[in-house]
């Protein structure tokens, strides 16, 4: 019932020229109250859809903004602005289709066209064609147990050198893993996200994850907290 | 079913990890895994870094960020 409601779009004030035919035999000059009642009606209804459906997705929004601005006062500026694009275009959204990777579309062409053109990331542009040496962090052959400790490692990393370690990592190889390992898309949904093919997509994915890997090692190595058989760590878990 | 050997497997672990392999690869890996130590290892510290990631990832927006959104959408609707 309320998806009838939605397509046929009331006459709004950005609107102005467009007079619906259906309507234009009941309509003189001034619009009848009932008519007027009946667009308020629906913009109600628009709106009451959009809090219950759209909205929930804000502090998911708020968290892949948080990654792409790097700081909250703009993630916050680009999440309202997300919001308000989405309820703009809400009328034109199919219900039943996948309204979080709608969002998280308009989100990412928000970002790319707004904020990512003041911040001047010397990568842009040609991240993709750097070969893997230029990358660091080349792949080596490490022994299984080694492999055991790494897994080990990560998972007693406190959460805010895992953000640290995404926020240093280039952009597009930063929003790709966050698109699969956070948000849990399937690659061809980001690929229309990001716009790009979905073998780029697993590029960006595949190269993050390693440089993470990377840097995650770096980071333990440094603490000390690599190579630690299990049965050897009996301190109480600190985090 | 078969075991589709070291170099298939780590090739394909990262699509293994984020579900985009078809059933039938799916099976092959999973029989792989089950007898190599190596490559359970390295699909463990995937699964683990996947995971980690997605807990340090969880933010919560500010309290006053909803009623700003709403307030634009009011405005929007007035326009």
């Amino acid at each position: 019932m309320a998806t009838l409601l939605l397509d046929r779009r009331a006459p709004t004030a950005s609107e102005p020229s467009q007079a619906p035919s259906l309507d234009s035999r009941l309509m003189t000059d001034t619009t009848p109250p009932e008519a007027a009642q009946a667009a308020a009606d629906e913009l109600a209804e628009r709106r009451r859809l959009f809090q219950e459906q759209a909205l929930p997705f804000m502090d998911q929004l708020y968290g892949a903004a948080m990654r792409m601005t790097k700081n909250p006062a703009d993630a916050a500026d680009l999440v309202q602005e997300t919001f308000v694009k989405a309820f703009a275009a809400f009328a034109q959204f199919e219900q039943g289709t996948n309204l979080k990777a709608w969002l998280y579309r308009i989100l990412t062409n928000t970002f790319i066209n707004v904020y990512r053109k003041k911040q001047r990331d010397p990568y842009q542009g040609t991240i993709d064609e750097l070969e893997d040496w230029q990358l660091g962090g080349a792949e080596s052959a490490t022994s299984t147990s080694t492999r055991s400790a790494e897994a080990e490692a990560i998972d007693r990393m406190p959460a805010s050198a895992v953000k640290d370690a995404l926020q240093s990592i280039p952009e597009d190889f930063r929003l790709a893993v966050y698109f699969a390992d956070v948000e849990g898309f399937a690659y061809q949904e980001i690929a229309d996200i990001m716009k790009t093919p979905v073998g780029t997509v697993m590029s960006r994915l595949h190269r993050g994850r390693r440089l993470l890997r990377e840097l995650l090692a770096d980071y333990a190595r440094e603490r000390g907290m690599t190579a630690a058989a299990p049965a050897t760590t009996t301190k109480g878990s600190t985090r | 079913m078969t075991d589709c050997g070291c170099d298939k497997a780590k090739e394909e672990l990262e699509e293994f990890l984020h579900n985009e392999l078809s059933a039938e690869q799916c099976s092959d890996i999973r029989e792989h895994l089950a007898n190599c130590d190596d490559c359970s290892a390295e699909h463990l510290v995937g699964i683990t870094l996947t995971t980690k990631v997605k807990e340090a990832c969880q933010e919560k927006a500010p309290d006053e960020l909803r009623d700003l959104i709403l307030g634009s959408i009011e405005r929007l609707d007035a326009r």
